[in-house]
């Protein structure tokens, strides 16, 4: 029997990067890191979004390119999903907000979901399952964080800013088709932001074995068993990246060679851009994947869950990828600031308003 | 800089989305929306929506300071023709003023305008930043 989601595929991406750069070694000078730190983590320098951005808007940006792409009427979009933990308010949805700067249809699923990092790929899967139902024809989702790190936490040196954003529909019309989709999910104490608290915190013993490579590992064997594929039967894999370090180790782990990962690299050149890191990955292969070619992706979310999706990019791609700035172009877009401006520009500053 | 929620909400499309007016009688196009041309007097007018993108035709960097802007100073203001005629005002962010020149290709992002911290609400609409390759 067919698959519900291989009625799905990706008709536009879109991706968004902020201007600002911050060195990682200028973080790990300012609290006293050992400098080896950067280069364990393999993370040289992280995007910091500018005073007047959020993830509001950088959700906008990468919704905008998505759309732009998919090259629908975006007033037939039936859901707006946003995956972030970094929501401008605690309540009062970012989807809305987005949404009608966007002209989405008001006729629509609309909401901001919170699962630490992969709230942007259950965002994904939820849109890919009613479109399969037929509920509705196209789908958004979005992943996009300013993301948050106690100052002079071990997280500070990768915590950033990035969006991505995904278009489904029917897979007649898409540039990259769903050939199945897992998930699996435990409690799991690796990572935590309470109410009211300004930054996240995590259990030390956890974030690693327990937490990311567990729930990787087991989301990409069940979907590679599930689908009768093997790591030689994909061109790209594609995972969260909390740091330079850790996808390569999962991949490696899984039985994926180095030259299938490196591709979709993005972190140790912005940081963990938490819900945008994995589908900035995959917007990153995207932008250069030739039809034909098998995609994992697996994003991973503190708590703690991972999601595997194979995706098979079709021929319409290639006229796809001019119509919006790519990766790379964002990549090449930066500005150098010192702590001071990425303190300000994030609000950690302590001022009287 | 306080705003008014009510007047925001209410210009919504045109924070949102740069609404313009299109003239059907003389066939000008002029910002925000409006119930007669400016330039003929006809009420046979329509709301166009623009790309979003166009040139830099004028700037201005401001220093002036007041309560809850510092963050954001210097200020570049700026007039851009877009590509669908219209002159509209605006701000130009994500760029150093000795990087701006007159002619400049931009294009409109959503960003935040001001917010009423901390609780209050959060103001966005369109800025300009310089043309993003795509
Ligand atoms: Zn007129």
């Amino acid at each position: 029997m067919p698959r519900p989601e291989e009625r799905v595929g990706i008709l536009g991406w879109g991706a968004y990067i902020p201007r600002f750069r911050v060195k990682a070694e200028e973080i790990a000078r300012l609290w006293g890191f050992e400098p080896s730190v950067t280069k364990a983590l393999w993370i040289e320098e992280k995007a910091v979004a500018a005073p007047d951005e959020d993830a509001v808007t950088m959700g906008w940006y990468a919704a905008k390119s998505a759309i732009k792409r998919a090259g629908i009427d975006p007033s037939l979009i039936g859901c707006a999903f946003v995956g972030t933990e970094s929501k401008p308010y605690a309540v009062k949805p970012s989807a809305t907000i987005i949404a009608d700067a966007l002209n989405i249809s008001k006729v629509k699923l609309s909401t901001d979901m919170e699962f630490a990092c992969r709230a942007g790929s259950e965002g994904l899967r939820l849109a890919t399952s009613l479109v399969a139902s037929g509920t509705i024809k196209y789908g958004l989702a979005i992943g996009s964080d300013t993301a948050q790190a106690n100052p002079g936490d071990i997280l500070e040196l990768t915590a950033a800013s990035g969006a991505a954003a995904y278009v489904v529909g029917p897979s007649e019309e898409a540039v990259a088709s769903f050939e199945g989709m897992v998930t699996y999910i435990t409690d799991t104490p690796d990572f935590w932001r309470r109410d009211c608290s300004k930054y996240p915190m995590h259990g030390e013993g956890f974030t690693g074995e327990p937490a990311y490579f567990h729930h990787i590992m087991t989301a990409v064997k069940l979907l590679m068993e599930e689908l009768g594929l093997k790591p030689s039967d994909f061109d790209y894999a594609v995972f969260h990246q909390p740091n330079g370090k850790f996808p390569l180790k999962v991949g490696k782990r899984l039985g994926f060679t180095k030259d299938k990962i490196l591709p979709g690299i993005v972190t140790p050149w912005i940081g963990n851009t938490y819900n945008a890191s994995a589908l900035l990955g995959l917007a990153k292969v995207l932008d250069s994947a030739k039809p034909g070619s098998r995609i994992l992706v697996a994003p991973f979310g503190s708590g703690a869950g991972s999601d595997a999706y194979s995706i098979v990019v079709k021929d319409r791609i290639e006229e796809k990828r001019g119509l919006a700035p790519k990766v790379e172009d964002m990549l090449r877009r930066k500005k150098y600031i010192d702590y001071a401006t990425y303190a300000k520009s994030r609000h950690m500053i302590l001022r009287n308003v | 800089m306080k705003l008014s929620i009510s007047i925001h909400w209410r210009r919504k499309e045109t924070h949102y989305r740069l609404a313009l007016t299109k003239c059907r009688a003389c066939g000008r196009v002029s910002f925000g929306e409006r119930k007669v041309c400016p330039y003929c007097g006809s009420k046979d007018v329509t709301t166009l929506i623009p790309s979003g993108t166009g040139t830099l035709l004028s700037y201005s960097v401001s220093y002036f300071r007041r309560e809850g802007d510092e963050e954001f100073l210097p200020r570049i203001t700026c007039l851009v023709k877009l590509d669908e005629g219209a002159i509209v005002p605006g701000e130009l962010v994500d760029v150093d003023p000795d990087e701006v020149y007159i002619g400049m290709k931009v294009e409109a992002v959503l960003r935040r305008y001001s917010s009423d911290d901390p609780y209050g609400l959060i103001y966005y609409g369109l800025k300009f930043i310089p043309f993003l390759k795509g």
